[in-house]
């Protein structure tokens, strides 16, 4: 692997923990599966990317991102509680509706971006290459939005979203509305991948409707590689996994597709087959070192 | 204090399996009673509770709560004066919490829940102490998730989370069911004690005669969806557990071989 390769995983592993960030926070907090964070990052690219293509900040384009990705989450929040449909088939609905909404944003189906002012031109004008700007950028949004998951964990509301995820008959017996909670929490989270979609049109220089794929899956992996490393035994230790988790994961991509044997190598077609072997790999690896009778 | 007019639940209605649980229920509950409500299985226990609490809404009728009409009330918003311990010990608190986080949850029942800090030294401190009174030394684990306490320590929590935001009923569901004896009795005189200290008005559903006999003032049988027997006051006095068992036979009109009571 190049030190180039390296250094992308690191940009892009940094990058992709907020959206990580974002699936954890339904996933695992709140323990609802959510696929509309499929659209909500396109969708978040979208809106980006337009706002930009008008003249509006990037900084305030990417908070309009944000904006629009809590309203997604909150129409799946609304089909699930209010409309009583299954969480996953909610995601669903969410995310196919999303993209006629984002190719109505955008007007076509992609929309480049470059020549325009971006979040990284800031910090590229202080003298730092492109992709050291998108690091530096990227490693400050993820440890800030770290540092606000955490203290939000330990809050009133935050610890009645956290119990919501674990046992809803004690949480409503606690006088707790789960309802409220599966609104604060999927709004929230789906806001949280919009804004990584914002920012990760910005970096690439364009935004596009079949941007999103796949991306419950990278943040899932991002999710488990991080559990299998730190265990989830603290929100502390959780919140870090994710993000270290989510360096892992692009790590293990960017090794995929610079390995070789002879003649065969893999190409980017194979990533959703190499981003699966990761899943299982990390989902298994628990249960393995436990055979192998290495402890905890 | 909790009154129960014309109640109805009809479980799977015009279905095959249509069960009516509760048919036409009137029941008032004074202030400061600690109802013990026994029956067989099926009889209409538990439905009676979770309606009272809200889990489920009735078909039919009016349940009111200190004069006022909760019938629409979402379960949540009943929490802020009711108070449930399930039989189930791991349903009363969340696992992955920790002890103090728990309870913090429960401090802030009725309350808005926003951006302060769940656990903060001062009631770190109050939940020390509350923890300290139950003997079990669960004052030292705080930070201790939930999830690692046996079954009954789960339970003494729970009754202690159920209190905390000082409700004014107490509703129990055959709360000491799935524990050993002697946590069962533990947990039993943990209930007592805090019905007394705090005047609650209390329903606890048991299968155990001798426990509603011991902690009851007054006694409910139910049987097909119905109040059956009612004793209470003068009535009250000198009851035995015989004497509940012949009135349950009466009642059923049949022997108890295939029941599922428990007569310790």
């Amino acid at each position: 692997m190049t030190a180039y390769a390296l250094l992308g995983a690191v940009e892009h592993g940094l990058m992709f923990s907020l959206m990580a960030l974002g699936v954890f926070l339904t996933f695992r907090a709140l323990d609802f599966p959510d696929l509309s964070v499929d659209g909500s990052f396109p969708l978040g690219a979208a809106v980006c990317a337009v706002c930009i293509t008008k003249g509006v900040n990037p900084y305030a384009a990417v908070a309009a991102a944000g904006i629009a990705g809590a309203c997604a989450g909150s129409v799946t929040a609304f089909l699930n509680t209010k409309l009583k449909i299954l969480n996953l088939l909610a995601g669903i609905l969410t995310m196919i509706a999303s993209y006629s909404v984002i190719l109505r944003i955008m007007g076509m189906p992609n929309l480049p971006l470059l020549g325009y002012d971006t979040i990284f031109t800031p910090i590229e004008s202080l003298g730092f290459a492109p992709q050291t700007a998108a690091i530096i950028f990227s490693g400050c949004a993820a440890a800030l939005t770290a540092l606000f998951l955490i203290w939000f964990f330990h809050t009133d509301m935050g610890l009645a979203l956290r119990a919501t995820g674990d046992n809803m008959k004690m949480v409503r017996a606690q006088g707790i509305s789960t309802d409220r909670m599966i609104f604060i929490g999927v709004s929230a989270s789906n806001g949280l991948v919009a804004v990584c979609g914002g920012i990760a049109a910005q970096s690439l220089g364009f935004a596009d409707v079949n941007m999103g794929i796949g991306t419950v899956v990278a943040g899932l992996a991002s999710v488990i590689v991080g559990e299998a490393l730190l265990s989830s035994r603290s929100v502390l230790r959780a919140v870090a996994g994710v993000i270290l988790g989510s360096m892992i994961y692009r790590l293990a991509i960017a090794y995929a597709l610079s390995f070789q044997i002879g003649e065969f190598r893999f190409s980017p077609g194979d990533l959703n087959m190499i981003t699966a072997v990761i899943v299982i790999a990390a989902l298994s690896f628990p249960g393995l070192r436990r055979k192998v009778g290495v402890g905890r | 204090m909790i009154e129960l007019v014309n109640v109805r639940k009809v479980f799977n209605p015009k279905t095959v399996n249509e069960n009516v649980a509760i048919k036409g229920l009137n029941l008032k509950i004074d202030k400061g009673e600690f109802v013990a409500v026994i029956g067989s299985n099926g009889a209409g226990k538990s439905t009676m509770l979770n309606l009272i609490a809200g889990i489920l809404q009735p078909d039919g009728g009016h349940i009111l709560a200190g004069g006022r009409d909760i019938t629409a009330l979402a379960d949540h918003s009943r929490a802020s004066f009711i108070g449930s311990v399930f039989q189930d010990p791991l349903s009363g608190t969340a696992k992955s919490l920790t002890i103090e986080e728990n309870m913090a949850i429960a401090l802030k029942r009725g309350r808005g829940r926003w951006f302060r800090k769940g656990v903060n030294r001062k009631n770190r401190q109050f939940f020390a102490e509350k923890l300290a009174a139950l003997g079990l030394g669960l004052e030292n684990r705080l930070k201790t998730n939930a999830g690692l306490l046996s079954g009954g320590q789960r339970q003494c929590l729970t009754l202690l989370m159920a209190v905390m935001a000082n409700p004014e009923i107490l509703l129990l569901d055959e709360h000491t069911a799935a524990l050993d004896p002697k946590t069962a009795e533990l947990v039993m005189r943990l209930t007592a004690k805090l019905v007394e200290e705090m005047n609650l008005t209390c329903l606890m559903v048991t299968h155990n005669m001798k426990q509603a006999i011991e902690y009851g003032s007054r006694i409910i049988m139910m049987h097909g969806g119905e109040v059956v027997v009612d004793v209470r006051g003068a009535d009250r006095q000198g009851l035995k557990v015989a004497d509940l068992m012949h009135m349950f036979e009466k009642v059923r009109g049949e022997g108890l071989e295939d029941d599922k009571l428990l007569l310790s």
